[in-house]
């Protein structure tokens, strides 16, 4: 029973039993659960509508539906990664006193905010057919699967990555969240990338989270897979996923002294 | 036979500034000096075998190393030098309620942990009739486990791990929360355990329960091994080191009595 032999279905029990407590011990005790969940982005959403629509005047066709496609996989991208960066530090008495497999943390919180986002999509559906008359697609049923696939594989290694780190230089959790501060007015969440001078927007698609918010978007929003942005998200998690891995196999022996 | 678990030659060595901030990286860090708390070496050239089915005590003062060696045992910490070898499925109980959370109740903590440990969902189930019967927790076992006392988290815990299938259980000083009756019911587990061939090492400050469950053992002083052997003897001779050492003693009588 040591970490290094679990196979594939003890760590498939073990993750969902980790995102079931984390799930459970939020959700208990708290009567508007779900709707917790739903409400920060919608909220978010809502006062960047104000801001721009109302306020600004900018004018952009169906801001409102633009705005709230991009912000849910956006929250499950950055509390999902802003998270797992804790999550060594948060969990140290499993990391100390427990051998499980250590990488599992990380994805936990991965897994957690999937869940979220799977908890909102009848939300986020119900929206786009009242406010913008966009009806779901039965291709979705098998698209969306695509994309949810994709976004793990995405956001894991940044997950990975910055837990590991941030178990050797406790600044990381900080550099990380001001970081996810800057990249939501880096990456085109609250204006589209039509909107940024000719110029510069060359760098703004070289960001590869604009490549997976917008994977999202075309998806809700044209009802295709947008196969150019999904290819570079995808490029962009192999080699991630690649630094993660070299990553955990050289730090990860020594954080249980560390946290 | 091979020996259910050994190790060969550890030494250990933590780095002293743990935890290395961008303060430290920008100033340079300072060399502390060697004590009992921060030296050079946590842990130097131990080594000892337990055979299967025997019962093994670590005893010695704070900060001698014992946890360190659990936990390179376990596979929590790394050795630098030396090897360790254990021959079966282990389960730990090194911290009370490590794994658990408070907001979920005892049978789902079950669950949890026996799933942390390493065993099936199945085996779980399979088992948690008999884990709940030997915590005797009766129906707080549904009701969330931050409304236990440490007593009862103690039972959940150790009711777990000591029907859980693990051949190698390695238990540091968790015991001791557990009311007498309950430390009993304990004691007659881990020899029914060893009886099945189960293999015990166990870090403890309470020589009786030492002296009752384990054959042999070693004692640890600054990392060392200062002694070993039948765990009776062990401990008579640690006790009798530490009343040399203990305050009042070594000045002839209680200071300031006239």
């Amino acid at each position: 029973m040591s970490a290094a032999d679990r196979s594939l279905p003890q760590l498939a029990e073990l993750l969902y039993v980790l995102v079931r407590k984390e799930l459970k011990a939020r959700y208990k005790n708290r009567f508007l659960g779900y709707v917790w969940a739903l409400a920060n982005p919608f909220a978010f959403a809502f006062v960047y509508w104000i801001a721009f629509k109302f306020i600004m005047r900018m004018e952009i066709e169906n801001y409102s539906l633009f705005l709230i496609t991009g912000m849910f996989p956006w929250v499950w991208l950055s509390v999902g990664v802003t998270g797992a960066t804790r999550s060594f530090i948060v969990n140290a008495s499993l990391i100390k006193k427990v051998n499980l497999p250590r990488a599992i943390l990380p994805l936990g919180n991965v897994a957690q905010e999937m869940v979220h986002f799977g908890f909102a999509l009848p939300a986020i559906i119900a929206f786009l057919w009242f406010a913008g008359e966009i009806r779901p697609n039965a291709s979705w049923l098998w698209q969306v699967p695509v994309l949810l696939a994709l976004q793990v594989a995405f956001v894991y290694p940044l997950a990975l990555s910055f837990a590991l780190a941030n178990a050797y230089v406790r600044d990381i959790e900080y550099l990380v969240g001001i970081g996810f501060s800057l990249m939501f007015f880096a990456t085109p969440m609250v204006y589209p990338i039509s909107m940024v001078p000719e110029e510069f927007r060359y760098y703004f698609e070289l960001n590869p989270l604009h490549a997976m918010m917008q994977s999202w978007r075309t998806l809700f929003l044209q009802g295709t897979l947008d196969a150019g942005h999904m290819a570079y998200a995808a490029a962009f998690a192999a080699v991630t996923g690649v630094i993660a891995w070299l990553l955990y196999r050289k730090l990860a022996r020594r954080i249980g002294e560390l946290v | 036979m091979t020996p259910a678990l050994m190790c060969e030659d550890l030494w250990k060595t933590y780095q002293r500034h743990r935890a290395i901030g961008v303060k430290s990286l920008l100033l340079g860090a300072d060399t502390p000096r060697e004590t009992r708390f921060s030296r050079e070496w946590a842990l130097s050239e131990v080594g000892f075998e337990v055979p299967r089915g025997r019962s093994f005590g670590v005893i010695g003062p704070n900060g001698s190393g014992k946890t360190t060696l659990l936990s390179i045992l376990l596979g929590t910490v790394q050795e630098d030098r030396g090897r360790v070898s254990l021959n079966g499925r282990v389960a730990s109980l090194l911290e009370l309620g490590a794994g658990f959370h408070g907001d979920l109740t005892g049978r789902e903590n079950v669950f949890l942990y026996g799933s942390i440990l390493g065993m099936r969902l199945a085996e779980v189930r399979q088992r948690f009739d008999r884990i709940a019967e030997f915590s005797e927790l009766e129906d707080a076992i549904d009701t969330p486990l931050r409304t236990y006392s440490a007593g009862m988290v103690a039972r959940l815990g150790f009711s777990t791990i000591i029907n859980s299938p693990a051949e190698i259980l390695l238990i540091d000083e968790v015991l001791a929360v557990g009311d007498t009756r309950f430390q009993a019911k304990c004691h007659q587990a881990l020899r029914e355990f060893r009886a099945r061939q189960g293999t015990l090492v166990i870090v403890s400050h309470n020589m009786k329960e030492l002296n009752e469950v384990c054959d042999e053992g070693i004692c640890l002083e600054l990392g060392r091994v200062v002694d070993a052997g039948p765990i009776a003897r062990v401990v008579v001779r640690y006790q009798e080191r530490m009343a040399a050492m203990a305050p009042g003693k070594a000045a002839g009588g209680a200071p300031g009595n006239r």
